[in-house]
């Protein structure tokens, strides 16, 4: 009953928050407020029932359409535990960083919960057509998040988003409903290991529901969407649009694809690992020609996703691990990022690389926490993402070799973009006397960011403290692909 | 024999046979009260629904009048959709035909078409389901070219016209053919006739009455009259004439198909498949290039016949039950999307910049009709998604390779119809307000029923356990 209450808790606040006067300060209370329950659940979920997530617990099940074997089932398990809890930390970060928003407030928390009910409930569906609609609920309000309150480009942006993602997702509920059909249910417990169907049936269904998942990701070349969307979106919706929706896609890799498929998606491994290299050097090589501070840091997502991706395929326990500890791990760091963009693009009115320099001198809070958002995306020792990108490599490599020596390339390949820009940016003398003037992130600022940089020290220092959640799931996964 | 239970089994026509009288006189003698003459219009939809929610709830069923006229589950949830959709209409009418002076006359028409169409869903016989279809038919022609002031509106209704009354000939020669050869038109015999394989006669009956009803649900290549008609037509109309005959155009053909010619399902489910693939990709097609969102609209209904027929289309093997349950929910689940999404026209506009910045100026009315598009593209979890959803399920159960191509033309048609629907969210909440803030007076029903539909299209999903017993009843499939 509580992962239920959790998923729909949002819901509720976005209807109160239409309900509520357009009065800025109250209303901003009251999305925070609003944003802070479901974290609070989330944590008391932790707490108390943390260790044995292992298969799904606090799980609610009942028949919907009894015809069609479909039911409402939800539970939590060490596969969504922490993408449940990264989802409703962002949701809170994204209201704390808002900002930026200035108009229509209240609709824009209404949205932004509404697509936070879709979240969440992709991370604690059991079934594949319940997981399809929340996967899909997210779908509008992020159209509109992005088309409503983003810069000039916001119209043709949002169009491309949705045209691509509604593509992927239709063909993904093609291969669910064969799926489901041909083996009788869409229960995902009862579908493990293939549901009793043979090889060459899975493959055929393995095929769409790859392709819908890997535009969500997105992997190169299926990206073509991205960049308009994290340009010209506001920050507070870039820390969940990048955040958590990529993830999306992932965690539909390593919840349903590879354990529910595992002889069907079998001989794409090799292929979803080469997708992870790619899109690591890719990432990194694009990431480095960007002129836009905001793109340089999304081309950047697109890299880390791709350690993901490598991970996932691997097939092996410290591969999946790292592919779970870094959906986690890059959330923190991508939403660190945005918001520090945010404010750089704020004080000095511009996010091009070259207008910017030595913002150091003038933000030495700003610019500290750029400096370990960027160290943090690099893999540096210590802080979370070192850790799930070694497992990563480490994984994709025993299974992949020549895929994991590329990865770790694209370690030194990101280290090269990041440093330059973080000279180019924070370091160097101050390149416009204007910037002498401007101040340091305020409050708000900070309170979006520093938790962020604080759970990123933590989950380095303590990676345990994710890793013996999650780890049961990882060992269901395993277990159904005959791993170990 | 006609008993006492005949009347009951025939309370719905009755019901709307009566108030059909009522208005007309009440709008002689109360020329200058269009609230009174709505508000008894209202009622009399509300009636004829609430007599065949009666019916159903009690478990009524039985055959009549030699079997020709029969009440069971599947006929009283088509008569539930139809005087569903003619209260909304009424509703909507009410605000418009109030100013020509002709409300009595305009509702009286309305309710025509309701009553053909409920006595369509119950006829089990092809003579009668002829004259059925006639009764709902020559109403809406009417309907169509009420709008005198509007040139467009008389276009509309001459096209309907004309391309309506060939479609009936065809139609009509179609039932003789399979009249001569079966000696009867009652369904039964037809079936017993169909069994001993396809005579050259019997197959070019059956082409021909597939024809004729391919016109009346604007199939392609059968449907270029939809466009000119929906336009030229007032809102209303076009909101009704594009839901409650055509489902109940679809159910009598899905009656007649599978009662009465099950054997030759080979042969019909193949027709259908073409239509379905045909009609899907001509009206997503068009409905792109359409600026006007009426027009739009009335190329979208192209498609979603299409989307239909894909469910006559999956009518075999393990499918039958499903796609028959299919028709069911979507016909519902169109009802409310459709209607809604032409009455909130009738609130702002037909031209698509008339929507642009809606969300600021009127945020609710926007958000219905964002509501009304998503669920036209078929996301969940609004209506929309669920009868795609099950036109899907009964053609993956069909287990025919053919209603496989026919099912993957509706998942890329779904995509192709993005942007046109989308197209008007976007100019909704993204553009900046064209149209004057200060809303035009009146139309108090039209948002009631906005709403009201936008509520129902958003919480179908708790609908759908009732409708697929209730189909798992119907005795059809």
């Amino acid at each position: 009953m509580i992962t239920t209450i959790t998923i729909f808790i949002p819901l509720i606040g976005a209807i109160l928050m239409l309900l509520l006067p357009e009065q800025e300060r109250p209303l901003r209370y009251a999305a925070l407020a609003v944003a802070a329950v479901p974290l609070l659940l989330t944590l008391y979920i932790y707490f108390a029932y943390g260790s044995g997530l292992g298969v799904p617990s606090l799980t609610q099940d009942f028949d919907w359409i009894p015809s069609l074997n479909m039911g409402y089932r939800v539970g939590l398990d060490g596969l969504g535990f922490g993408m449940f809890f990264l989802t409703a930390l962002l949701t809170l970060i994204a209201v704390v960083a808002s900002y930026d928003v200035r108009e229509n407030l209240k609709q824009y928390f209404a949205i932004l919960f509404i697509a936070e009910v879709g979240m969440l409930g992709v991370f604690a569906s059991e079934d594949l057509i319940l997981f399809y609609i929340f996967f899909e609920i997210t779908l509008i309000p992020m159209y509109l998040l992005v088309g409503i309150w983003g810069d000039q480009n916001r119209r043709q942006a949002a169009i491309k988003f949705f045209v691509y993602t509604f593509l992927g997702s239709t063909v993904m509920l093609a291969g669910f409903l064969a799926f489901g059909i041909l083996a009788g249910t869409y229960a995902m417990d009862s579908l493990t290991a293939g549901g009793g169907l043979g090889r060459t049936a899975q493959i055929a269904i393995a095929a769409p529901i790859l392709f819908g998942l890997l535009i969500k990701v997105p992997a190169v070349p299926l990206h073509g969407w991205l960049l308009d969307v994290y340009v010209s979106s506001p920050i507070s919706t870039n820390v969940v649009l990048s955040g958590i929706l990529p993830k999306l896609g992932t965690y539909g890799l390593i919840k349903v694809a590879i354990p529910l498929l595992p002889e069907g998606v079998e001989p794409f491994l090799p292929y979803l690992a080469a997708f992870g290299v790619i899109n690591i050097v890719y990432g990194a090589f694009v990431a480095f020609l960007q002129p836009d501070l905001k793109a340089l840091v999304a081309y950047s997502s697109i890299g880390t996703l791709g350690f993901i991706l490598l991970g996932a395929a691997s097939g092996n326990a410290v591969g999946l691990n790292g592919a779970v500890l870094q959906q986690v791990t890059h959330g923190l760091y991508s939403a660190l990022l945005f918001v520090l963009v945010g404010v750089i693009a704020a004080r000095t009115g511009t996010r091009r690389i070259r207008e910017l320099g030595g913002l150091a001198a003038r933000m030495p809070w700003a610019g500290g926490l750029l400096a370990l958002g960027a160290m943090a995306a690099m893999g540096l020792p210590g802080l979370a993402v070192f850790v799930s990108e070694f497992m990563s490599i480490m994984g994709g490599y025993e299974a992949f070799p020549v895929q994991g020596v590329l990865a770790a390339l694209g370690i030194v390949l990101s280290a090269m973009y990041l440093l330059y820009m973080l000279a180019r940016v924070v370091f160097g003398p101050i390149e416009r006397p204007a910037y002498e003037a401007i101040e340091d992130a305020g409050p708000m600022e900070m309170a979006a960011a520093v938790p962020l940089a604080v759970l990123l020290v933590l989950f380095g220092v303590f990676p345990a403290l994710l890793v013996s959640v999650q780890r049961p799931g990882v060992e269901a996964v395993l277990s159904a692909i005959g791993g170990g | 024999m006609v008993t006492g239970q005949t009347f009951v089994a025939l309370l719905p026509e009755l019901v709307a046979i009566g108030f059909l009288i009522g208005v007309l006189m009440v709008g002689v003698f109360f020329q200058n009260s269009i609230g009174l003459v709505a508000g008894l219009a209202a009622l009399g939809t509300l009636a004829v629904f609430g007599s065949a929610a009666g019916l159903l709830a009690a478990g009524f069923e039985g055959e009549y009048f030699g079997g020709g006229f029969v009440v069971d589950n599947f006929a009283l949830y088509f008569k539930l959709i139809v005087a569903g959709s003619a209260f909304f209409a009424v509703l909507a009418a009410a605000r418009w035909s109030g100013n020509t002076g002709d409300a009595p006359e305009y509702l009286t028409l309305i309710l025509a078409v309701v009553l053909g169409s409920i006595l369509l869903v119950s006829m089990r016989d092809l003579f009668g389901v002829f004259l059925a279809i006639e009764l709902a038919t020559i109403p809406s022609y009417a309907m169509v070219a009420f709008d005198r002031r509007r040139r467009e509106s008389a276009e509309g209704g001459m096209k309907y016209l004309i391309t309506g009354v060939v479609a009936s000939s065809v139609l009509l020669y179609g039932i003789v053919l399979i009249y001569g050869v079966s000696g009867s038109a009652q369904l039964d015999d037809v079936a017993r006739t169909f069994s001993g394989g396809l005579t050259p006669v019997a197959l070019l009956g059956l082409v021909l009455l597939l024809s004729g009803f391919a016109f009346k649900v604007s199939a392609a290549p059968f449907h270029f009259w939809t466009p000119d008609a929906y336009q030229g037509a007032p809102t209303s109309a076009a909101a009704f004439l594009s839901v409650a005959p055509k489902a109940a155009t679809f159910a009598i053909l899905l009656r007649i198909l599978l009662e009465g010619m099950p054997e030759a399902a080979p042969t019909w489910t193949a027709v259908m498949a073409f239509l379905a693939i045909l009609t899907m990709f001509v009206g997503n097609l068009a409905a792109l290039r359409q600026r006007n969102v009426r027009r739009m609209l009335a190329y979208s209904s192209v498609a979603h016949s299409g989307y239909i027929l894909a469910a006559f289309a999956a009518l075999q093997g393990q499918g039958t039950g499903r796609a028959v349950e299919a028709v069911l929910i979507y016909s519902a689940a169109y009802a409310f999307m459709n209607i809604g999404a032409f009455l909130v026209i009738d609130l702002v506009g037909e031209e698509a910049k008339s929507f642009n910045g809606l969300f600021r100026t009127r945020p609710a009315l926007a958000a219905s009709m964002g509501v009304f598009m998503a669920s036209l593209v078929g996301i969940p979890p609004f209506s929309g998604f669920w009868g795609k959803a099950w036109i899907i399920f009964s053609g993956a159960q069909s287990g025919s390779v053919l209603v496989y191509v026919v099912v993957g033309a509706l998942v890329v048609n779904s995509v192709i119809s993005v942007p046109y629907y989308f197209g008007i969210i976007r100019n909704m909440f993204f553009e900046k307000p064209t149209l004057d803030a200060a809303e035009p007076p009146g139309g108090g029903a039209v948002k009631f029923s906005v709403y009201a539909l936008a509520l129902l299209t958003a919480l179908f999903f708790l609908l759908i356990v009732p409708i697929s017993a209730l189909a798992g009843g119907s005795g059809l499939g």
